[in-house]
Order: C-alpha cells, then sequence, then structure tokens
C-alpha cells in the first residue's frame, strides 16, 4: 500500500491544494491527516472541508483542541493565542462538528499514527531530544509510527540499549528489524528553513519512505493572512520556513 | 422584574411578579404567596430581593424546601431554578416571562403526598452522599452508560463515542465528541460539539445551557443526570 501522510497544514489552503495536487500526481491509495488542519493561517474552514473530502484518517492536533475548547490556550504564545482565539470566531458549528469527528490516534496495519506523541496523546509531548523519542517508543507497539506537531521533519531510530538516534528528514528505505518515529514535517508552516510544503510517502511493502517538498504561492496564503488582520510574526515566517 | 410561577402537579396556579425586596411563602393567609396545604408550615420560606440576587430562606420549616431537587436552608437563585415545597413547584424568572396578570384555576384542599415528599428526600440524601464521596459535581449514568459515576473535577470534560472522552455515550450517529461539559468556578455549562441535535437537557435540544442540579443531559442514546456538589 502507499500511503500519503500529511501534518500541520495550520489553515494554509494554497499549501494544501499544492500537496493534494503533488499526492494526486503521486498515485497514494490513501491519504491520512495527522492533526493541526486549523491554527494560524486565514482558511481553517476550506481547508477542514477539503481534509474530510480526502483523507481517510484526520487525527486531532493541539489546535483542533484550541479550537473545540477543551484545553486553554494559555500554553500558546501571544501570537498563537491570537491566531487560535481568531479560529474559534471564523468556525461555525458545523466545522466544529467536523473536528468533533477527528480521532486522537489510529493504528492501520503496521503503522500509528498520532498528531504528537504516543505517549499520552493528548497531552501534546514534543519529540525533540532522544530522552522524549525513548519515552515515545516505549508507548509505541507498531513497527513505524508518523507524527507531526514540531514541523520538523525527522526520523527517529529505535536502538535497543542505547537512546534513539535522530536525523533530518530524508527518503530512505526502512530496516524491517528496526523500529521507527517518523515526523512528516509541516504542510502549511514548514519550520526548517525551508519555506517548501512538506509531505511524506510511505510505500509498505518495499518499505520505502519519501519525503516531498512542494512549491506553492506562499504570497497569496500571507495576503489572506494581512487581510484577516492576523499576526505579523505567523506571515513573515511563511516566506523563511521558520 | 421578577416572576415566580407557583405550580401544583404540572399545573399553573398562579404568576407572580413582584417589586417589593422580600416575599414569603407558606399556609398562612398573611403570606405574599399562600400554599394552602398541610405538609407546607405556616411561615414556611421567604425570598428575599437585592440588586444583585435572590435569595431563598427556607424558616426551618418541617418538611423543607427545595431548589432544584436539592433541599435548602439558604440558597442564592438563579434563573429558571425549580423551588419545591410540598406538591408545590416555584419557578423563579429573572425577568417577568408573561404579559398577562394571574391566572388560576386552583380548587379544593390538597394533603400532603408523603411518599412523594419521604423519595424527595432520599433522593436528597443518596445524591449528597454521592457529591461527598467525590468532593463535587457528578455526572450520574440513568440509562445506557458504561460507567455510573463520573465526577467533573477537570475544567473540560468531553461526552461523546470516541474512545479518548472523558464521559462514554452511546448512539451510532453520534460524533466522537459530542459535548463538553465546562466548569467555570461553581458553574457548569454544556456545550454541544458535534452533530446538531444530539444533545439535549431535560428532553430539549441544546447547543449551550448553564446546568442546574437534577437537569437530565441525553447525548445520543445516553441519559446523565447532574447532580451539583454546592451543598445548599
Amino acid at each position: 500500500m502507499k500511503y500519503g501522510l500529511i501534518s500541520d497544514i495550520h489553515a494554509n489552503l494554497e499549501a494544501l491544494q499544492a500537496v493534494l495536487k503533488d499526492l494526486e500526481k503521486r498515485g497514494v491509495d490513501s491519504i491520512h491527516c495527522l492533526g493541526d488542519v486549523v491554527g494560524y493561517g486565514a482558511d481553517p474552514a476550506a481547508c477542514l472541508k477539503l481534509v474530510e473530502q480526502t483523507c481517510d484518517t484526520r487525527l486531532l492536533g493541539n489546535h483542533e483542541y484550541a479550537a473545540l475548547g477543551l484545553q486553554s490556550c494559555e500554553q500558546f504564545n501571544e501570537a498563537a493565542r491570537t491566531s487560535a482565539e481568531w479560529t474559534r470566531e471564523a468556525l461555525e458549528d458545523k466545522a466544529l462538528a467536523v473536528m468533533a469527528d477527528f480521532e486522537l490516534h489510529r493504528s492501520l496495519d503496521d503503522m500509528y499514527m498520532v498528531h504528537a506523541s504516543p505517549f499520552e496523546p493528548d497531552q501534546w509531548h514534543y519529540i525533540f531530544s532522544s530522552n522524549e523519542a525513548m519515552q515515545a517508543f516505549e508507548h509505541l507497539k507498531q513497527k513505524i509510527a508518523f507524527f507531526g506537531h514540531s514541523h520538523i521533519p525527522m526520523i527517529l531510530r529505535e536502538r535497543p540499549g542505547d537512546l534513539p538516534s535522530a536525523q533530518a528528514g530524508h527518503t530512505f528505505c526502512a530496516d524491517p528489524e528496526v523500529r521507527y518515529l517518523i515526523n512528516v514535517g509541516s504542510v502549511g508552516q514548514p519550520r526548517d528553513n525551508d519555506p517548501r510544503a512538506c509531505y511524506v510517502v510511505y510505500e509498505s511493502e518495499e518499505l520505502e519512505l519519501e519525503y516531498h517538498r512542494v512549491e506553492y504561492d506562499i504570497a497569496a496564503a500571507q495576503r489572506k493572512m494581512s487581510a484577516a488582520s492576523l499576526p505579523e510574526t505567523l506571515i513573515s515566517r511563511l516566506s523563511a520556513g521558520i | 422584574m421578577p416572576e415566580i410561577t407557583v405550580k401544583y402537579e404540572d399545573k399553573v396556579i398562579e404568576r407572580i411578579v413582584t417589586e417589593k425586596k422580600r416575599i414569603s411563602i407558606g399556609r398562612g393567609n398573611e403570606n405574599d404567596i399562600v400554599l394552602e396545604n398541610r405538609g407546607v408550615s405556616r411561615k414556611h420560606a421567604m425570598i428575599e430581593f437585592n440588586d444583585k440576587a435572590a435569595v431563598l430562606i427556607d424558616n426551618e420549616s418541617l418538611n423543607g424546601t427545595f431548589v432544584n431537587s436539592r433541599k435548602v436552608s439558604e440558597e442564592v437563585l438563579r434563573d429558571q431554578d425549580v423551588i419545591t415545597i410540598g406538591k408545590y413547584s416555584l419557578i423563579y424568572n429573572t425577568e417577568t416571562t408573561h404579559d398577562g396578570g394571574e391566572t388560576s384555576n386552583f380548587d379544593g384542599t390538597m394533603v400532603l403526598n408523603t411518599r412523594q415528599q419521604k423519595k424527595l428526600l432520599e433522593n436528597d440524601r443518596i445524591e449528597r452522599q454521592i457529591v461527598e464521596k467525590y468532593g463535587g459535581s457528578v455526572l450520574l449514568g440513568v440509562e445506557n452508560a458504561d460507567f455510573a459515576e463520573h465526577r467533573l473535577d477537570r475544567e473540560v470534560s468531553t461526552i461523546g463515542k470516541a474512545k479518548f472522552v472523558h464521559i462514554r455515550a452511546r448512539g451510532f450517529w453520534l460524533s466522537g465528541i459530542q459535548a463538553k461539559i465546562v466548569r467555570e468556578g461553581q458553574v457548569y455549562s454544556l456545550v454541544n460539539l458535534g452533530k446538531s441535535g444530539k444533545t439535549k437537557v431535560n428532553g430539549e435540544e441544546t447547543s449551550q445551557c448553564v446546568l442546574k442540579n437534577g437537569d437530565l443531559i441525553t447525548v445520543g442514546k445516553t441519559t446523565f443526570k447532574f447532580v451539583e456538589g454546592k451543598t445548599g
């Protein structure tokens, strides 16, 4: 099976449309969205609709939780809080109902999908350090897990008796004897100094994993954000990929 | 202006709109609201109004005064609160809801149904024990509920059919997270999040409402009773 894995769209419709077009070209069997469809960007409702129409898996992210009012925005920085409040106002009940049907995590064949970490999925733990990765592996039952949240494409390999190793996201062939945690990067707000939208294609028979970067109309997304009076820092970071 | 609707066995007897600072309730004719029943004390209770609130005070009555099925001695009234005295229900509205004058179709003298009174007191006792055990408000599973008692100690408690919600409810068409209960101090609100029409309070669809003691919350096919932790 050939799976398309996307995450952290963040209401960036231009980036999502470009990624879906690219995925169509690659002939994937199904598309799986790992959360944070909303927040930061200017098109939360349109992105939710598109995800609902195209993705087999639709996971909750912390920004969906915030938009549904299931957690306070206190842990968000000021710009994120402003955009979360804007998002909550912008979404109608129908759009909220779409998010209310998202899952917290999902197992499919040999793979596991979650927004942040297999450890306490609704606590949105980041996986940056080797210790955080080790804790995540301890709570993972499957061979391979896909996640997002940090917006940094990353491959974490389990090493029994040692801390997991970390590498920047790149196309590779997985070792069937090794367990992996794969951060699929971000569609709508990449933070690895590459402003192009990021996603992953996973071929489960051959264990092939490809990272793809897609150019999109960043200026158009930024214009919409300006028109919606969203914070300047969120607008400018799109062109820098930070 | 505040309005009090007096009901006897679901029949409206009287609607009282008042500007008074204090109204008395009891069996004696000198009261502002006269409840002709042997189960009602002569000077049973009173309601005092000030700029901010209306306070119901029980006058150490024999059979007790209940607000939303909870026995009280002194209670700040909220809109739509139901005061039970004997077989009478007094519904408190912060604002006048009807233009018409007083209506009355009440006839005859009633005898207090002691079985009902006992049941009311017994329910109150059981529910007080439950909230005491949990130290706060609780959602009790009444119908089709997997778990009987859910403590509402979080800021937000989720209800739905997904495995990860705090309180599971049944129903094929339910959303994963169908509703949430939000706690702000002593006030609990129920908010529908999922598909519309699947969240009801006392049989009526709701998108958002403040919960009162004794409210029946139906999410899909599962019904819960809201038991307020605040003691009267």
